[in-house]
């Protein structure tokens, strides 16, 4: 187990920079999940972690000792590929023991830990099959073995999940969960999927272009995205937003948009330098909205009703903008209708048009 | 079970009507190699599909030596038989090291190599003969059955390079990353995960290489003058420089040197099959 830190780090391929200086540390046994589009740079800074990139600028440190130039296999870290990446040639069971063998690792010392990794991962009944007999979850819980019979100081997961059905993958994440709760390894997890960094994560990193846009425990990001970017990478549905202006007058302050009066819960002295007349986001959750029983509140027109349930989905249209509204339970809603919204006030998020960064 | 409608039969048609004079068009040349081998002296030219007085007279002649130019048989297979081995296995060594270099290490210049390695198919082997000639007296290895071996070698490998090139970009990158951060040097790399997973390819380079050294003639004939050093193929060639030549024998000991490479064939056929890196990553 071991902390880790990035400091200021920066690459390039040729003169193309991707990362631009990004710093910050993971504690000891947290698991910490780098979340962003694809091309934001995450995978890139995990394998700068890994030994398997470069670093053109800035430093990575392993429990306090700067591992620059230290190559992959003496950094004492494991990592699980996409693609699994398992010797094809290999039973399961040399596989797993294939770095203990490498170093030379006594036999039964070697023997004792793949038995008990196999035994962690439900894997006891596999160890003398070859990876072209196993299915897609299998392989994957083999490539985890091979990182947990190392007993490594960080475990890298480099999109580990991507390859497997839905369904799998849900019941993988609680796997990988559980196993990390089991082992307190600190742990860096690589996703696109917000849903398995919102699950997994003990703090989530969310990229964008090569730079880290916030960091923070998911909770913490889901209510409080510091950027209209976060806002809507994070959650789904993604947060409803719409253009507009803001207006203070009167000890109130709502944001005027798409004909209509979007509430703000703030007094006019907590908006700081935001002024009557600038131009803003006005971010909602799908979630804090609900469908009004009076009458009053936002006007919208329903196009979808996506029923699930449990719950029921609706994209609505106010003015130019579309909107998703999830409710519990079901609705007599159809399309075309005319509802109105009830916002929960509180919940409301403001950002800078300019710049994107939250005001609220 | 499957249906035979009117079109696949027509393609099933279309590809015996150009199979079979094909087949026939391979055949022929055999067996009439074939049909000389077991014909009699006076019978080996009379133009019969078969032969009146079929006879294993000629075999008897040539396994046991029994003529003027079979005097050396069993050496100059020999001969052929090493040579053609020690070509497959160093053009094997120098090829896969250099393929591994260049497709997994990426080694600085590994392009250039390749592309230099290449080009020298743009001159035709025979015009070589005489440079190479020529070199191999200045390095004294004239008559020398390693003058041979060596222009082998030189021949059979860019192309070796080349596929095991090919061959090896289509492992999928990510066992090397795995290995390395198991703690594989590329040394380990290469011997542990690496060949294994080239076997196939490596046989069916190993294999080209070998029928390439025994079926040689051109540089043979001219490196090699000692009847105790030459290879089988040039021992062939030395029928013909009589007027009377003794067909029948040329062609038994044809059959016989033809025999070595279809079994090497037939042995290795079954390696050399792909699919071995499947369950390796996700396709």
């Amino acid at each position: 187990m071991a902390s880790v830190s990035f400091q200021n780090i920066e690459k390039s391929f040729a003169k193309t920079k991707i990362i631009h200086g990004i710093s910050f540390d993971i504690a000891d046994g947290e698991f910490v999940v780098l979340v962003g589009p694809s091309g934001c740079g995450k995978s890139t800074l995990l394998r700068m972690l890994a030994g398997l990139e470069e670093i053109s600028g800035g430093q990575i440190a392993i429990d306090g000792k700067v591992v620059n130039d230290l190559d992959s296999k003496d950094r004492d870290i494991a990592m699980v590929f996409q693609s699994y990446a398992l010797y094809p040639h290999m039973t399961v069971r040399e596989n797993m023991a294939f770095s203990l063998r490498l170093r030379k690792a006594d036999q039964a010392l070697t023997n004792e830990r793949v038995n008990k990794a196999a035994q962690i991962l439900n894997l006891d009944a596999l160890l003398e099959r070859t990876p072209r007999e196993l299915s897609g979850g299998q392989r994957q819980r083999v490539a985890m073995g091979r990182a947990i019979v190392r007993d490594p100081k960080v475990f890298l997961f480099d999109e580990p999940l991507s390859n497997l059905d839905a369904k799998l993958r849900v019941a993988m994440r609680a796997e990988i969960k559980a196993l990390h709760q089991r082992l307190k390894t600190t742990t860096v997890y690589v996703t696109h999927d917000q849903i398995e960094a919102m699950t997994m994560a003990d703090r989530i990193v969310v990229m964008h272009d090569g730079i880290v846009e916030q960091i923070g425990t998911p909770l913490d990001l889901f209510d409080h995205p510091g950027n209209l970017f976060v806002a809507q990478f994070i959650g789904s549905p993604s947060m409803n937003v719409v253009q507009g202006k803001l207006r203070v007058a009167d000890g109130q302050a709502w944001v005027e948009a798409e004909g209509a009066r979007w509430p703000l819960a703030l007094s006019p002295a907590s908006l700081g330098a935001a002024t009557d007349g600038r131009k803003v986001h006005y971010g909602i959750r799908p979630t804090d909205m609900a469908l009004s029983p009076d009458g009053s509140g936002i006007e919208a027109r329903v196009i979808v009703v996506e029923p699930t349930g449990a719950e029921t989905e609706l994209l609505l249209e106010v003015g130019g903008s579309k909107l998703v509204l999830v409710m519990h339970g079901r609705t007599n809603a159809r399309p075309d209708d005319t509802v109105h919204l009830a916002l929960d006030v509180p919940k409301a998020h403001l950002f800078d048009a300019a710049d994107g960064k939250r005001i609220n | 079970m499957k249906r035979w409608t009117l079109r696949s039969v027509t393609n099933e048609a279309r590809l015996l009507l150009i199979g079979i004079p094909l087949l026939i068009w391979t055949l022929i040349p055999i067996y009439h190699l074939f049909l000389f081998a077991i014909s009699t002296k006076d019978s080996a030219t009379s133009g019969n599909l078969w032969p009146k007085h079929p006879t294993m007279q000629n075999f008897v002649f040539v396994l046991w030596e029994k003529h003027f130019y079979l005097n050396h048989f069993w050496l100059q297979m020999g001969n052929s038989m090493i040579i053609a081995v020690t070509v497959a296995v160093l053009t094997l060594f120098v090829s896969t090291c250099a393929a591994f270099a260049i497709s997994r290490l990426k080694v600085r210049g590994g392009r250039t190599v390749m592309n230099l390695a290449l080009f020298t198919y743009f001159i035709p082997a025979a015009f070589l003969a005489v440079p190479m000639y020529k070199a191999m007296g200045n390095y004294g290895l004239l008559n020398n059955q390693w003058a041979l071996i060596l222009a082998m070698v030189t021949i059979a490998s860019p192309y070796c390079i080349w596929v095991l090139k090919q061959a090896s970009d289509k492992l999928p990158y990510e066992l090397d990353e795995a290995a390395r951060m198991d703690g594989a040097t590329p040394l380990q790399l290469f011997r542990l995960v690496y060949l294994p997973l080239m076997v196939p390819s490596l046989v069916a380079v190993g294999t080209y290489s070998l029928l390439l050294a025994w079926n040689e003639y051109l540089y043979a004939f001219l490196l090699l003058s000692n009847d105790r050093s030459v290879t089988l193929s040039v021992a062939l060639g030395n029928f013909l420089s009589a007027d009377d030549s003794p067909w029948e024998l040329l062609m038994a000991t044809g059959f016989i040197y033809a025999l070595p490479p279809a079994a090497i064939y037939y042995t290795f056929k079954r390696y050399m099959v792909s699919g071995l890196t499947a369950g390796a990553v996700k396709s």
